[in-house]
């Protein structure tokens, strides 16, 4: 957790930090709720996950806390982002799965849907999120947005102008990946 | 100077009443004495000046001057000790200062030197000292006769002699002491340790004679026993011996001699030292050669026979000589004159051996024991590795500690061995096993209450866990005569079945004690047996636990639950009963019984399941059977295949460990015979249907060629492969692998068991990854002709590569541990890299649900690196990566 929040710190300005709920909130309300039962919950989506056996995507809880999780995407075949890898940090409301897990780019991605803090747009992890969405979609539908980018309404509008030149793209892309080690 | 303060303070009122008369008178006595004692001291033997000394030293007695005369004579004698005595003593043995302590060397002139130096100079201190005595005596005399005098005749006559000779004795061996070179006690362990080994020797010699002087012997005594001095018919063998013993040899007189000497002047204690510690010397390196390294005899009476001949006969002449009996309790020992008593060579000590001797026999007995036992202990674990026949030297080890209480000294030197030399990589499971096995029996003669057997356990059992194979072998161990190790000596592997059935009787005995109203008697003789735990025990364990010593218990104490043994099992006899053509399980329903008593009923019930299916299948397969004679089969083929030949054995797969399935093409009639069985089998055993195991089972074939016939036992896809030869020559593997319905690669492996038996022929063929084989048919190798026995051997041999009927435990495991694999890679997707620990922690958090992660780490391990191994992962400084 405290290694998540500095990661955090450190590119992310302190204007941008109220985004991400910290920890300790999360933990006190926690206790409100039926802890229980978003456990359970959890746990059968990390079994779900990892027997799927989908490949490019992945995610586990961090050491001792399975509200927070760490995930990898690679980037789909015939797709710009084709051989890169990005980390992922997903961090769970205690009222979970009534409200969207909030995640993040832990990896520099250069992508129109994807601001250079990390923050992702994505509609299901926003207005159109469901309790019906579990890990392993949410790191599906992020793992497509990749590749099938909406460009009416960019967080990255250098990126969205640049995504019609596929070509310069993925110099682009290229570019501006730094894998994490 | 006290003294003489003294003596002139005591004298200062006598001063006063004293005539220049008597001045005078005294004076001229005292010189007398004085120059009369110098010249009596320095006159080397000569008494001439003694009647003047006598007379003068009376004078000045009469004086009141005695304890003047006695101060002054006294000291004389010191200084003339101290000059010409102890200093020519010690020069004696100046040469030999460093010669002594190196005893290594060997030197048979210097210690036939330093035995006559010591002698001499022994004798030479010892007739100085009897001179001076003499000359002491004058003076005793003199006082003496004075006293007697003076109190005419009533004073005790020896009271002065008495004193003044313990002060001589004290003065001679202070002023020794006083300039004792520290290389003289080595030289007399020297001189004492070369005596003994002559004696030791002499004795040796006498030993091996005595047979043959028996009968002179017995005609000699017999002869003598008429005569009036003997002493009677118990003692004369003893005193015979003793006779042959100390009369023969001067050897004890000689040494006798020298302790006398050495007692005389004050070293009555170094001496005792000297020849103890030479004795003990003697007994060590006899004990070192009688033990040796054999195992086979007790040697612990040889030992006590060997103290009873040598050391104790010894000491035995050497008290004796010394007249020690008498002197034992005499409080001044030092004081006894050479001349005042001849050493008695009475026999009153051989009858009944005095207090002395009898402390002597129990430190002499002590010592061996604790030699033998240290000895026994350093070589403890080749002792147990031989251990039915080396139980001799265990018995005497559990004499030995008896005596010296030393079991913890046991207990450590034999961990430390044990891991030295057998808790290694390089020893084998099995081997390991049979040790702990051995070591659990011969500790338990030692220790009964098995209490240094629980600490000596520990680390094999510790050592044994950590290893893969252990439960199989255990278990081949229990259920094998062979113990799993068919290249040992044959046998010794029965010894676990043994032991089962051995518990099996004793328990059998003990219900049996039980029904005949003896519990009350049954509890007297348990109470009087009871034995206190040994001081080493472990509190903390329960008593009771401790009684019984449970080999198997002990064993099934290293796999920690017997679970994981009889699952074990389970996969064993699975395998077993499944490689079986008749329905003949009748060892194996004796080894469950035997199980059963130990395991109880509940955890061998799938075993017993087991069993039972081939006692059903049997008679299902005798029903079936007898449904075709009521109707013969009309659609007989060609082949005469019949059900006839066909036994099914029927299993209830839920009580089976999992079982390797297989798809095999079987050739069309046998096929057929099955499938007809199965419809039979649903008539009989309706609703039930019957799901082949195709490629279980064995087959019973004869080939027939042209010129010669043979005959096999295999498995039914190596029939179906020699089967499909039968219309066609030559194969080459794909079509042949399509035909009998397994992988090419299957097909590659198992087809080498008709190559190596030469029925079929391999060559390469046009596309160089087919092969083709072509049936022999005829044996143009003469060796090889006639009916061939193909028996369960090639059988077994061809399911050592890897084909088994049934997933072995390991393969269980592994499949469970699939699950977890895709944890593991998805935690190290994220994390990149992990340490064994984080692993573990986070699948023991993360991997709740069904199923639960409850694996040790070794298990973990053996399992990551079993994922190592396969490329999976990588293990780099502790960390283990995702390859990539």
């Amino acid at each position: 957790m405290a290694t998540m929040n500095s990661g955090n710190n450190s590119n992310t300005p302190a204007t941008a930090a109220p985004v991400i709920p910290s920890p300790k909130q999360t933990q006190t309300t926690v206790k409100t709720v039926d802890t229980q039962s978003v456990l359970k919950r959890l746990q059968s989506e990390l079994m779900a996950l990892m027997m799927s056996g989908d490949s490019g995507i992945s995610a586990f809880p961090e050491e001792d806390n399975i509200f927070c999780w760490k995930g990898t995407i690679t980037g789909s075949k015939d797709t710009v982002f084709e051989g890169t890898e990005y980390k992922l940090s997903l961090s769970f409301p205690a009222d979970y799965p009534f409200k969207p897990p909030k995640v993040k780019f832990e990896t520099g991605c250069f992508h129109p849907n994807v601001d250079v803090y990390g923050n992702i747009c994505l509609d299901i992890l926003q207005d159109k999120w469901s309790s019906a969405y579990d890990v392993r979609t949410i790191l599906i539908s992020i793992q497509s947005l990749l590749g099938e980018p909406n460009i009416s309404s960019p967080l990255n509008t250098q990126a969205a102008a640049l995504w019609c030149n596929q070509e310069e793209y993925r110099k682009m892309v290229e570019k501006l990946y730094k894998p994490s080690v | 100077m006290t003294c003489d303060t003294s003596s002139s303070g005591c004298g200062l009122e006598k001063l006063e009443s004293l005539s220049d008369d008597s001045i005078s008178v005294i004076s001229e006595n005292w010189n007398g004495f004085c120059s009369s004692s110098e010249a009596l001291l320095k006159g080397s033997g000569d008494l001439s000046f003694s009647d003047e000394f006598v007379i003068r030293a009376k004078n000045l007695c009469k004086h009141g001057l005695s304890s003047l005369v006695e101060q002054h004579f006294l000291r004389c004698i010191e200084e003339i000790f101290e000059r010409n005595g102890a200093k020519r003593f010690w020069s004696y043995f100046e040469p030999y200062r460093n010669a002594a302590p190196s005893e290594t060397n060997k030197d048979l002139i210097l210690e036939e030197e330093i035995q006559q130096v010591i002698c001499k100079a022994l004798e030479e201190i010892s007739s100085q000292k009897q001179f001076q005595e003499k000359c002491l005596l004058l003076l005793a005399r003199a006082l003496q006769s004075y006293e007697e005098d003076k109190l005419q005749g009533q004073a005790n006559p020896d009271t002065t002699r008495v004193y003044l000779f313990s002060k001589y004795q004290l003065i001679v061996s202070s002023v020794l002491l006083a300039s004792l070179p520290h290389h003289f006690p080595g030289i007399l362990h020297w001189y004492f340790k070369g005596r003994l080994e002559e004696l030791s020797t002499i004795a040796a010699a006498n030993s091996e004679d005595e047979e043959e002087l028996g009968m002179d012997d017995k005609m000699d005594l017999d002869e003598k026993s008429k005569l009036p001095y003997k002493c009677g018919d118990m003692d004369s063998d003893i005193s015979h011996k003793y006779a042959v013993f100390s009369e023969n040899n001067k050897l004890v007189k000689n040494i006798g001699m020298v302790v006398r000497n050495l007692r005389n002047i004050g070293f009555t204690s170094m001496a005792e030292d000297a020849y103890a510690s030479a004795i003990f010397f003697l007994l060590k390196d006899k004990v070192h050669d009688l033990a040796g390294d054999d195992y086979r005899s007790s040697v612990l009476e040889s030992i006590k026979a060997w103290i009873q001949a040598v050391p104790l006969q010894f000491l035995r002449a050497l008290l004796d000589y010394l007249g020690d009996f008498t002197n034992f309790n005499d409080p001044s020992p030092g004081l006894k004159s050479p001349l005042a008593s001849h050493p008695s060579l009475c026999y009153s000590g051989t009858g009944i051996p005095s207090e002395g001797l009898v402390r002597w026999q129990l430190r002499l007995e002590y010592y061996a024991y604790e030699t033998l036992q240290d000895l026994r202990i350093a070589k403890l674990f080749e002792i147990i590795v031989d251990y039915p026949d080396s139980a001799p030297a265990i018995e005497d080890l559990k004499q030995c500690l008896e005596y010296t209480g030393q079991h913890s000294k046991l207990v450590d030197s034999f961990i430390s061995s044990l891991r030295y030399r057998l808790l290694t990589a390089g020893a084998s499971t099995n081997d390991i096993l049979h040790q702990y096995v051995s070591t659990i029996k011969a500790l338990r003669t030692i220790d009964p209450a098995g209490v240094f057997l629980e600490a000596v356990g520990e680390p094999i059992r510790e050592y044994l866990r950590g290893r893969k194979d252990t439960i199989k072998c255990i278990v081949t161990m229990l259920t094998d005569g062979t113990g799993g190790n068919p290249n040992g000596p044959g046998g010794s592997g029965d010894s676990l079945l043994e032991e089962l059935n051995r518990d099996e009787e004793s328990q059998e005995n003990t219900t049996i004690d039980d029904d005949i109203n003896s519990d009350d008697k049954q509890a007297w003789i348990n109470a009087q047996n009871w034995e206190p735990d040994p001081v080493e025990a472990d509190p903390s364990k329960g008593s009771r636990y401790r009684r019984k010593v449970d080999i198997l218990g002990m064993i099934v104490g290293i796999i920690g639950s017997k679970d994981q043994l009889v699952n074990e099992y389970r996969v064993m006899l699975a395998e077993k009963l499944l490689n079986k053509s008749d329905y003949d399980i009748d060892a194996e329903i004796r080894t469950l019984e035997l199980l059963k008593i130990h395991f109880g009923e509940s955890s061998m019930q799938k075993c017993e399941i087991m069993l039972n299916d081939l006692i059903d299948s049997k008679r299902t397969n005798t029903n079936i059977k007898a449904t075709i004679k009521h109707q013969p089969q009309p659609e007989q083929k060609d082949l005469d295949v019949s059900l006839d030949n066909v036994n099914a054995t029927i299993i209830s797969s839920n009580f089976w460990p999992p079982i390797q399935d297989e798809a095999i093409n079987l050739p069309e009639p046998v096929e057929q015979l099955l499938t007809d069985y199965a419809k039979r089998y649903t008539e009989v055993k309706t609703p039930r249907k019957l799901i082949w195991k195709k490629n279980l089972g064995s087959v019973k074939l004869e080939l027939q060629f042209e010129d010669r016939a043979m005959q096999f036992n295999v498995t039914p896809l190596h029939a179906s492969i020699i089967m499909q030869f039968q219309d066609q020559k030559k194969w080459i593997s794909k079509n042949l692998a399509a035909a009998v319905g397994v992988p090419v690669d299957v097909l590659n492996r198992r087809i080498n068991f008709w190559i190596s038996k030469g029925v079929l022929a391999e060559s390469m063929g046009a596309d160089s990854a087919d092969h083709a084989f072509t049936l022999v048919e005829t044996m143009n190798d003469t060796g090889k002709s006639g009916t061939i026995d193909g028996g369960c051997e090639e059988l077994l041999a061809g399911e050592d590569d890897g084909e088994r009927s049934v997933a072995s435990v390991e393969d269980q495991l592994r499949k469970e541990m699939t699950v977890y694999e895709k944890f593991i890679t998805g935690m190290l997707t994220n994390f990149g890299s992990m340490a064994l620990d984080r692993i573990h922690n986070t699948l023991k958090m993360f991997c709740i649900a069904d199923p639960t992660y409850d694996k040790s780490l070794q298990q973990l391990q053996s399992f990551l690196s079993g994922l190592v191994a396969e490329e999976k992962l990588e293990f780099r400084d502790g960390m283990y990566f995702l390859k990539k």
